[in-house]
């Protein structure tokens, strides 16, 4: 299904976040903010929910841990026990900074992993930016205008009252 | 910007929008004092802790005639807690100084107040210390005499250098609270944009004498009780305890502070927020730093090592050992990961009351086992030292909190942090 797509661009970060405020209000999907570096306050202008990686972090790491604990009973004391300055063989003490070393690589990687994937990262993934400028001075919010009660000249009038630089429509499969 | 109403001041922009140094002759507003609902506790309050301090000193000194080891190591106790929020709230301050930090300045005066309960810390340090006899093996000439490695250490551990040490080093901390506390007052009324050079440098100078004097401090305050053993983590360990439990009264400081009116509308859930990451962050380094000093000790397997985790595996000991790291850290690290928590005032309240009740254990793990390695004997008289230090500490707070504006005016960094975004 095709859709229309409208870009307002602005030149600055205040601009921006005032008219992702105003666009939210009135009720436009917002689908995308794009800006030269991270902006704060924008993800709760465009009301995105909280970020779920933090789960993916916490339980990636739970299992690197688990994993290496139970790596490390099954080599010392379950398959070949080895005596180590007469330690008892399931030292807990001595498995411990090994799994907490574990506990990091996999959650470092697991979030980094996971945030790849949901953002569609794959190698050679060709940059998409609505205007190149957005990744030097400029700031693009793209909303997708497909309700029959909204229109192109009202959504313009608000984006107006912000300081708009530029002010775009596309038709496409999928937003710009 | 939900749940923090922007403050007049910050609205209004007269002194949030200072960011170009002010001229040296003073813009900064006379109503500089009314900015503020003042800081008062309730008279119900003052005498609720007044009647603590009193029954708790006649108890102590019960305590002294009829239990005199146990008083002692009380009062040790009470006294190394209460002399730990006055220094870490010193450390925190000096740490914002010396990066130069600017989110913290709008309830800066409260570190700054808990600073200012130093003297009270130092003074009951020393009378702890002066307690010397009954806590420590190494003050009694015969039990030197007959063991070699207590003569050895006899140039350090002797009592004429032991207390003249203890002396040094509270008064280069009460030296540097008070200037510090002096230079962020001063710009009050100044508004000299100078004072946080000044204030920079005299933190980057203090670090390096707080990493000297605080090793000498935990080494031989707290150490020394068992002379034969040692552990060169300790001062480390000691200090993570330490501002942890700082952050923590910070915290509930803070809220309370909020909740009655003075930071209202200054305080932002951002500003909470930074201050629970510190806290949960310096829980985490106080649980790896147990662990570095137990793994070690515990793999080494050297006699003169292990004597000090021998004696607290020793029956209710043990089930106190495992307990510690469980209240210090497990707990507020579960608690504290998701992101809510870290804004939530009714999360913060409970955690932070758990990490002093924390603190406490840690400090009777420190202290206790070496009068009684049989196993603890907890009663009232190793409590009551407690009932006088702490609501001391928090009276003193709070007069030191009354004394001047809560909002530093005069500091450049106002404006940012009154609009702090995490």
């Amino acid at each position: 299904m095709t859709s229309r797509f409208v870009i307002g661009t602005f030149g600055d970060e205040s601009h921006l976040l005032a008219a992702t405020t105003a666009v939210r209000r009135e009720d436009y999907p917002i689908v995308d903010v794009y800006t030269p570096y991270p902006v704060h306050g924008i993800e709760k202008a465009m009301g995105l929910r909280p970020s779920r990686l933090t789960w993916v972090c916490f339980l990636a790491g739970f299992i690197g841990c688990m994993l290496t604990l139970f790596f490390q009973y099954w080599t010392s004391y379950l398959d070949w026990p080895i005596n180590v300055g007469g330690k008892p063989f399931d030292s807990l003490p001595a498995f411990i900074p090994i799994a907490f070393e574990v506990t990091v690589l996999f959650a470092g990687l697991g979030v980094v992993a996971a945030l790849f994937v949901r953002c569609g990262l794959w190698p050679g993934k060709k940059a998409r930016p609505p205007t190149p400028r957005v990744t030097d001075d400029q700031f693009a919010l793209v909303v997708r205008l497909d309700r029959a009660d909204h229109s192109a000249a009202h959504l313009r009038a608000l984006l107006e009252r912000h300081d708009l630089v530029e002010f775009d429509e596309r038709i496409g499969e999928e937003s710009p | 910007m939900e749940g923090n109403p922007v403050h007049p001041v910050a609205a209004a922009g007269s002194v949030a929008d200072v960011v170009d140094p002010p001229p040296a002759a003073a813009p900064v507003p006379s109503k500089a004092a009314s900015l503020t609902p003042p800081v008062v506790l309730p008279s119900g309050w003052q005498r609720g802790l007044t009647v603590a301090i009193a029954s708790g000193a006649l108890l102590t000194i019960l305590g002294f005639v009829f239990a005199r080891e146990r008083a002692c190591a009380g009062m040790l106790l009470a006294s190394h807690y209460a002399i730990g929020i006055g220094l870490g709230g010193l450390m925190f301050l000096v740490l914002g100084y010396v990066t130069q930090a600017g989110w913290h300045t709008a309830f800066r005066r409260v570190p700054e107040a808990m600073a200012g309960t130093l003297p009270v810390g130092a003074a009951l340090t020393g009378v702890a210390l002066l307690g010397f006899t009954w806590l420590y093996e190494w003050s009694h000439a015969d039990a030197v005499a007959g063991d070699a490695l207590l003569q050895e250490k006899s140039f350090w551990l002797n009592t004429g250098f032991f207390l003249a040490r203890a002396a040094i080093v509270l008064a280069l901390w009460l030296v540097f609270a008070r200037l510090m506390r002096r230079t962020s007052v001063e710009q009050d009324s100044t508004g000299d944009v100078r004072a946080v050079g000044r204030l920079s440098a005299l933190s980057a100078v203090f670090l390096v004498i707080f990493a000297i004097t605080f090793s000498v401090a935990s080494f031989d305050w707290l150490m020394s009780l068992e002379p034969h053993w040692y552990s060169t983590v300790y001062a480390v360990y000691n200090f993570a305890g330490l501002f942890v439990s700082a952050l923590a009264a910070m915290l509930i400081l803070l809220i309370v502070l909020r909740r009655m009116g003075p930071l209202k509308g200054i305080l932002r859930d951002d500003h909470l927020h930074d201050v629970a990451r510190l806290t949960f962050g310096f829980a985490t380094f106080w649980g790896y730093i147990w662990f570095c000093q137990y793994m070690l000790i515990w793999y080494g397997n050297i006699p003169e090592e292990t004597a000090y985790y021998v004696t607290r595996s020793n029956g209710a000991w043990k089930v106190l050992m495992l307990v510690n790291p469980i209240v210090n850290w497990l707990i507020p690290f579960l608690v504290l990961l998701p992101r809510p928590a870290k804004r939530s005032e009714s999360i913060l309240i409970k955690v932070a009351t758990l990490l002093l009740l924390g603190r406490w254990l840690d400090l009777y793990l420190m202290i206790n086992p070496s009068i009684a390695p049989g196993g603890p004997a907890l009663g009232i008289w190793d409590l009551a030292p407690l009932l006088v230090a702490l609501p001391l500490v928090v009276l003193w707070c709070y007069r030191v909190l009354g004394r001047r504006n809560l909002l530093p005016v005069g500091d450049p960094s106002l404006g940012e942090s009154l609009h702090h975004h995490t």
